[in-house]
């Protein structure tokens, strides 16, 4: 019985644990840039989904697609149809941190992450150069990348007149606040 | 001894899997509206729920030819010269949208606005879209006699409802009113209203992203006009990148509802109509 206890003591204290490390977000931004002489555009969205937990090192993004605004219901249009977001809604990135990172630290620091990217229902394995930063209010997440549309097999559809550039620069920036446990 | 190890082990490998786990993968609006009722603002002359978003203008031009009982002699009709309608229209929210066209046809030129009222969500909490719609033309071209400003006006007001009912189809029905300020008798024994009403049906499939086969139907409700036949037509519709094209065989020689209901003189299933294509593009201005 004293066993059960101790062991239940630790499944709280882990759940504690690992609760105090977690930060999350539902309201992150993501922008991806296509730059192609008059035919430059941006989309953004404001709902990116982050979990970031510090105690193992995971972190996990995604984003429903169709809140992307390009600012042109037309384009937001062919770009739904060019990512096929009714069969593959979302993009989204699980990976861990590859570098160190002080949680005592309140600057801003520099971290690469590892990982699984998925859009458009491929699937690659890639590095990402971005930046943490622990504040009062929570944890500051800034990367950024090119996003290759080749590799993920995304090709606008021959009947689109839309121009896109096939390396879409992607921005994530996000305040993470802190799970309640 | 064993045994509770054992559970605080698998507690302990329960607890590392669950912050190793991903999050489960959410739809970010799952109640919004729902999106593409129809493809364009208007199938052949009838109006759809299916307004601009803010800030987009579409440019549109309409015609239609002479009836294909012509035959070869006319070209199917051709020959006989277009009604055209270039209009173009803005969404000045994305529930607003304000137009304007010119017809060729007695040089009319509308005014138009559309006030989106309800818009049908994907959770269906909101099962149809309504759409006001009112439109004022005014005869430009020269008459016989020499009419007023105010005798030169026309009306139309219709209540849009939608519903698309899964991705391949969508029903509109839209009664509707038009009013002329002037009816000019012809004949002696014919029959002339002012206002008439009408009850108009509108119905999309789609074929896939970029095809679909759409009809309309727009019968005179009591009192018509002498000779009036009902509107009807079938449409072909295609979408690119930067157009919707239109083609279609319709039985109206207008693009403008309150002349469909009171111009009407081809009865489409006798069978008689005429080819027309309309050519919608899109440009967004913000």
């Amino acid at each position: 019985m004293k066993k059960l206890f101790l062991a239940s003591l630790l499944l709280v204290l882990s759940v504690s644990f690992v609760s105090a490390q977690s930060f999350k977000t539902e309201e992150g931004k993501a922008t991806f840039y296509s730059k192609v002489p008059l035919h430059s555009f941006e989309g953004n969205s404001e709902k990116l989904v982050g979990l970031v937990n510090l105690e193992d090192g995971t972190i996990d993004f995604y984003i429903d697609l169709e809140t992307l605004d390009t600012g042109n219901g037309k384009r937001d249009k062919d770009m739904k149809l060019t990512l096929e977001t009714k069969k593959y809604p979302f993009a989204e990135f699980f990976g861990k941190l590859d570098s160190d990172f002080d949680p005592e630290s309140s600057s801003v620091q520099d971290v690469s992450v590892k990982g699984t990217f998925k859009i458009h229902g491929e699937e690659q394995e890639i590095e990402v150069e971005g930046t943490l930063q622990l504040t009062d209010e929570g944890l500051h997440v800034t990367a950024g990348w090119i996003l290759s549309l080749l590799d993920y097999d995304i090709e606008p559809p021959k009947i689109l007149f839309i121009k896109v550039d096939k390396d879409q620069e992607i921005k994530i920036d996000a305040l993470l606040k802190p799970v309640e446990g | 001894m064993i045994k509770t190890a054992t559970t605080t082990l698998l507690f302990s490998l329960f607890i590392f899997s669950f912050s190793q786990a991903q999050m489960e993968r959410t739809r970010a609006n799952p109640d919004g509206p729902v999106d593409e009722t129809f493809l364009t603002k208007n199938i052949g002359g009838l109006g759809t729920v299916q307004l601009l978003g803010k800030g987009d203008l579409n440019s549109m031009i309409q015609h239609n030819f002479g009836d294909v009982r012509g035959g070869i002699d006319t070209f199917f009709g051709v020959d006989e010269g277009a009604n055209v309608r270039i209009a173009f229209g803005y969404g000045l929210t994305d529930d607003i949208n304000i137009g304007i066209g010119r017809t060729s046809e007695e040089d009319n030129i509308d005014f138009g606005v559309d006030y989106r009222i309800l818009h049908q969500t994907k959770s269906d909490r909101i099962p149809v879209s309504v759409v006001l719609k009112g439109n004022m033309g005014i005869t430009t071209g020269e008459k016989t006699y020499d009419p007023s400003l105010t005798e030169r006006l026309n009306y139309l007001g219709s209540l849009m409802l939608a519903r698309k009912f899964n991705d391949n189809f969508s029903f509109q029905i839209s009664p509707m009113v038009s009013h002329f300020n002037t009816v000019v008798k012809r004949e002696a024994n014919e029959e002339l209203y002012n206002t008439v009403f009408g009850l108009g049906f509108t119905g999309r499939f789609k074929l896939n992203e970029r095809k679909s086969i759409s009809f309309e139907y727009l019968p005179v409700i009591g009192d018509r006009i002498s000779d009036t036949k009902n509107h009807a037509a079938i449409v072909y519709e295609l979408e690119t990148g930067g157009h919707v094209f239109q083609m279609f065989f319709m039985s109206g020689r207008w693009f403008t509802e309150q002349h469909l209901l009171t111009r009407t003189q081809t009865d489409f299933f006798e069978p008689n109509f005429r080819f027309g294509f309309n050519v919608n593009r899109v440009f967004g201005l913000l």
